[in-house]
């Protein structure tokens, strides 16, 4: 229970006051913040218009000639909002986040490449290191003519990865052995992982190349 | 409740509106029943402080005199006072960030500090005091503008999107010591956007390209509905207009040697022509720039093409920012509805085009590109007060803000263009057995290494009850506002005791310090505004009497008895009325003076000239 800091009204943890309409600055989770029950699969039309609908109530705009209190609440309600929203908006984080709620985590036993991008990972990075010691300007060049292709190759992998992650979340809404969807979880995830990374290694070669 | 007002604290100018029957209006402030206040602050020697159009009449630079003498006038820094310009530019910096070049502009106190001070006289000014005195003239100005016993209480300031917590704080430090509530730190693309009225576009995407005088902030909106939603930020706070002056002062002054280039009177008067030239060349296509030196004068020729070759370099890098931004709004220019331009530099015709390239439409410009930032502050006002419906702005944070962990690496823990206001929670503990302190260094920037990030603040935790290593839980909250600036909270999980959290600034000024400002500010300001015009008066008085007494000495012959007599009476009242306190009476009497010296003034003049025509046909002759 949670006390109003503008009325005074005990009431169960949610962003606005029942009575008074007063912002809350209260612990909830990503899903209630944005009034959702726990599901993976969201609609994000919805998503924000929800987080539009609860901006315009609880911003520090509306409260920025209330008192101190009022203020600092409305301040504090809004970052939840803000950072819930942000987290199931990407499905990513949103999948993160989910291992999260079930008390895991992507971590430690994700020192392995996951096979399934390994051979990838191995090759672009190996370009890379060899463009980036190579001392003849042609063939630096030819290289980055040839990671620039993989950049495309590698983005359609991360499209058919979050597609999968898409596909995965639905999973979560018909009955199923829930060890084995948190492993498929994390699996996606893991290739999700390396596969940002390495985009983002390629880009600052590229980026490096172009410069130099 | 009293209004609220917008600013516009600008590197050249600055500006405050309000919306006035639905509409924002920006309020002349200037003597000349202008809106722009030149962001220019004068401080003499005994302190008297000028904001504005008259402080740029006492920069150093030089001057032509009636007789065709080039001297040299004005403050011209340290002991003599000084004329500070764009001074935003020093905002939230610390002493080691000031460029050398600076150095050689202006005089500064000891810069090993956390806080840039500038010296002048016996006194040492931060860029928030100077800032400060900007305000309290717009404050000053606005307030006699309006009558009404209006007065002016509580503020939005704009800021430039990009910039960091520091600069941030410093601003909100110069609205409290001109003891206004600053409501809201709103960045200035976004509230140009507010004022181009864009919320009545059903959906889209906006870019605000906002190029001024001393920083460039390029911002991606989304609105929807009302929901003004920034999608990503970014910038540079140290390009802008500036830049292009002093790349045409440096082409300028190139023959000159080194010593000269850095007299505070030559650099001045060039930048001022640079500058003239600069703006010529937006209707015409070549002028020529005169800079008159003592006994000798450079004039040279400049087209728009080698303005634009010089400027080109400076624009690239803006267009850079803005692929960057777009790509962070995980958009492409394609995907961008409508770009609206911002900022004195936008009047380029060069900074039009590429604009126009880059986003394949032409930018909207129809505001005057000086004021779109006080309007659309005026605009963010009105919706702090509830009076502008459903309308609202939903800003980010521009720069990543972090902790320094093990090895020096930067930890990031909010990333840049996150919504604000905006959480994160982290817990900490105990690295040693009874250990009592955790040390936490903030960093705010993009680089990987804590040491190529900026130093936000350091802060101790603790005390912490003695324990075995890695049992104590902390839980630290950053919380970032809705000003973009940094509040840190702790609280021991265990107990769900609060922790007070000591955060010790690594630039810009302590709470502390701030308030003995504020005191002084208070001691000094009892006579306050009365007490700066009997000043201000006095120093008219000095001045015009130091001028006619050089005036008799050198051209006597030319006063009638009769002329000399009533000069001579109304002088030596002068005299004895500026030693008093009735300025009322000494503005009066300088009138007078100046009116029964003008027939004289008028016969120096043409005397003048009849010598330079006499001496010209002479040199024609020979």
């Amino acid at each position: 229970m949670i006390e109003c800091p503008s009325c005074g009204r005990r009431q169960e943890p949610s962003l606005i006051c029942v009575d008074c309409g007063s912002p809350l600055a209260a612990p909830l989770d990503c899903f209630a913040a944005l009034g959702l029950s726990r599901k993976l699969t969201i609609d994000l039309d919805e998503l924000e218009r929800r987080y539009h609908e609860l901006s315009r109530m609880i911003h520090p705009d509306r409260f920025a000639s209330k008192g101190p209190k009022v203020r600092d609440a409305s301040v504090r309600a809004t970052a939840t909002l803000t950072r819930s929203y942000r987290t199931l908006r990407d499905p990513v984080a949103r999948g993160l986040y989910w291992l999260e709620l079930n008390g895991e985590k992507l971590g430690e036993n994700n020192k392995r490449v996951p096979p399934e991008v390994a051979e990838l990972v191995f090759e672009v990075q190996e370009q890379i290191a060899e463009m980036q010691l190579s001392t003849d300007p042609e063939a630096a060049h030819e290289l980055a003519t040839q990671i620039a292709a993989r950049r495309i190759q590698l983005q359609f992998t991360m499209d058919e990865s979050l597609a999968e992650l898409e596909r995965h979340f639905a999973k979560w809404d018909q009955p199923a052995d829930k060890k084995m969807l948190i492993l498929e979880l994390k699996t996606i995830l893991s290739n999700i992982a390396y596969l940002r990374t390495l985009i983002r290694d390629v880009d600052r070669a590229l980026d490096n190349s172009k410069a130099a | 409740m009293s209004r609220i007002f917008g600013i516009d604290l600008g590197t050249t100018n600055s500006l405050i509106a309000a919306m006035e029957g639905g509409a924002p209006c920006v309020i002349a402030v200037g003597e000349k029943g202008s809106a722009l206040l030149p962001s220019v602050v004068a401080i003499a020697p005994d302190g008297a402080v000028t904001v504005g159009e008259r402080a740029i009449e006492m920069e150093p630079h030089l001057t032509v005199e009636r007789d065709g003498r080039v001297s040299a006038v004005g403050f011209a820094g340290g002991e003599y006072g000084a004329v500070i310009r764009s001074v935003k530019r020093y905002m939230g910096l610390g002493g080691d960030e000031i460029a050398p070049e600076d150095r050689a502009r202006y005089t500064f106190a000891d810069l090993s500090g956390p806080v840039v001070r500038f010296q002048i006289g016996k006194r040492v000014f931060t860029p928030s005091q100077i800032s400060a005195e900007i305000l309290r003239a717009l404050k000053d100005g606005a307030e006699r503008a309006l009558g009404k016993d209006e007065k002016i209480e509580r503020v939005v300031i704009t800021v430039p999107a990009y910039f960091n917590d520091g600069q941030r704080q410093a601003t909100k430090d110069a609205g409290r010591l001109a003891s206004l509530e600053v409501v809201r730190l709103v960045n200035e693309p976004t509230a140009a956007s507010l004022a181009y009225g864009l919320n009545k576009m059903a959906a889209g995407n906006v870019a605000v390209f906002d190029f001024g005088g001393g920083t460039f902030d390029i911002s991606i909106l989304s609105i929807k509905e009302g929901i003004f939603e920034v999608l990503a930020t970014n910038g540079d706070t140290h390009l802008g207009g500036d830049d292009i002056d002093r790349a045409l002062v440096d082409w300028l002054l190139a023959e000159l040697p080194g010593t000269l280039k850095l007299d505070r009177h030559v650099w001045n008067s060039a930048r001022m022509a640079a500058e003239d030239a600069k703006k010529r060349l937006t209707d015409i296509a070549e002028t020529d720039i005169v800079v008159e030196l003592p006994g000798h004068s450079i004039r040279k020729h400049l087209t728009r093409d080698a303005l634009e070759q010089m400027a080109a370099p400076l624009i690239a890098r803006t267009l850079k920012r803005c692929e960057l931004a777009v790509a962070d709004a995980k958009l492409t220019p394609a995907n961008i509805d409508a770009v609206v331009l911002v900022g004195g530099s936008t009047r380029m015709p060069l900074v039009r085009r590429r604009v126009a390239e880059m986003f394949h439409r032409e930018p909207l410009c129809s505001i005057d590109p000086d004021q779109v930032v006080a309007l659309g502050a005026a605009v963010q006002a009105s919706v702090l007060m509830g009076t502008q419906g459903d309308m609202l702005l939903l800003d980010v944070v521009p720069l990543s803000l972090g902790i320094e962990t093990m090895g020096g690496v930067m930890e990031r823990l909010i990333h840049r263009n996150t919504t604000i206001p905006t959480s994160v929670a982290e817990g900490f503990t105990t690295a040693v057995d009874n250990q009592t302190h955790v040390d936490i260094h903030v960093l705010q920037g993009e680089r990987e290494l804590a040491k190529d990030c900026r130093s936000l603040a350091r802060f101790k935790l603790g005390p912490i009850q003695a324990q075995s290593a890695g049992v104590p839980r902390i839980e630290v909250a950053f919380l970032i506002d809705a000003n973009g600036i940094l509040n840190v909270n702790a609280r021991d999980e265990r107990t769900g005791r609060e922790h007070s959290v000591d955060v010790k600034p690594s630039y810009g000024l302590t709470d502390d310090e701030i308030e003995r400002m504020l005191e002084e500010a208070i001691d000094l300001g009892e006579q306050d505004l009365e007490e700066r015009l009997l000043i201000s008066a006095r120093n008219d008085a000095e001045q015009i009497l130091g001028a006619l007494r050089k005036q008799l000495g050198e051209y006597g012959r030319l006063v009638t008895a009769g002329e000399r007599a009533r000069m001579d009476e109304v002088v030596e009242r002068l005299e004895a009325a500026r030693t008093g306190t009735d300025r009322e009476l000494i503005a009066k009497l300088v009138e007078e003076l100046n009116e029964v010296t003008t027939p004289f003034a008028e016969r120096i003049m043409d005397a003048a000239i009849k010598l330079a025509l006499e001496k010209k046909s002479v040199e024609e002759l020979s």
